[in-house]
């Protein structure tokens, strides 16, 4: 663990607004990952393409709601590799999903921009990017760069 | 499933939620009282999904069982974990975490109740 050496950004990625996205991440980890898993599973053939995509979709916010929650400066920078991904997804599958919905038989989390799930998942990731590049920043400022 | 459960958690949990976004925005951290109603919530939640678990093992079973029990073990976890992910965090962050959870949990209801009885 490298807890001790990211004291200071340790504590502030995860506390403040970041206490609050880790438990959203979280949410629609589990949200996205278990309803792919069982989808894929069960009615594979319909359109695997969907379910696969909610499955990366879950593991992505999984391993963003870790990143965030660990707060060390590797972790900072898998969760900020794992937020872009993710707008990217979020974006592309959105747009792909209002143009050419027959490739998309059945919904994934991030259809028509996560409408279904309230637009969640389109503004999770733009906060989650403002969020790490802030505490990114701040830290920058604070600790000059070591040797 | 007991129909006037599910009901009242999703009043009371609404009621929660609205009182910590009050007090997110009253710039004040998660106290003793929020925790005892997240308390309280948790009972009412798992009086529901003893009651559901109760009526499955009587043979009373939905098409989508796997799914059904994922959301149930889902509503059971999600109170407590958020409450002391929320406590943990000693500023205004912490109702906001609740409050979250407090608005899901009914939607989480919701799906439960289409799984147990879906509407042909």
């Amino acid at each position: 663990m490298s807890e001790t050496a990211a004291t200071t950004t340790g504590t502030t990625l995860r506390s403040g607004p970041g206490r609050l996205l880790v438990a959203v991440y979280a949410v629609f980890a589990l949200a996205a990952t278990a309803r792919g898993t069982y989808q894929l599973l069960t009615r594979f053939d319909e359109a695997p393409l969907a379910y696969g995509l909610s499955v990366l979709a879950g593991a992505l916010y999984f391993v963003a709601a870790v990143g965030l929650a660990r707060a060390g400066r590797t972790s900072r920078m898998v969760a900020l590799v794992c937020v872009s991904v993710e707008t990217a997804g979020v974006l592309a599958v959105g747009a792909l999903t209002v143009f050419w919905s027959a490739g998309f038989p059945d919904d994934t989390v991030w259809s028509n921009f996560g409408s279904g799930y309230l637009f969640i998942p389109l503004a999770l990731p733009v906060l989650g990017l403002w969020w790490i590049l802030k505490v990114h920043s701040e830290d920058r400022r604070e600790t000059p760069p070591a040797s | 499933m007991v129909d006037w459960l599910t009901m009242t958690i999703q009043m009371v949990s609404l009621g929660v939620a609205v009182w910590c976004l009050v007090s997110f925005f009253q710039d004040r951290p998660m106290l003793v009282p929020h925790l005892i109603g997240m308390g309280v919530l948790w009972l009412l939640v798992l009086g529901q999904v003893g009651a559901a678990v109760a009526t499955m093992v009587g043979g009373d079973r939905p098409d989508e069982l796997p799914m059904l029990i994922s959301y149930l073990a889902t509503i059971a976890l999600l109170p407590p974990a958020c409450a002391v992910w929320g406590f943990m965090e000693r500023s205004k962050w912490g109702p906001a975490v609740i409050a979250f959870a407090c608005f899901v949990l009914p939607v989480l209801l919701v799906r439960i109740e289409q799984l147990w009885s879906p509407v042909v």
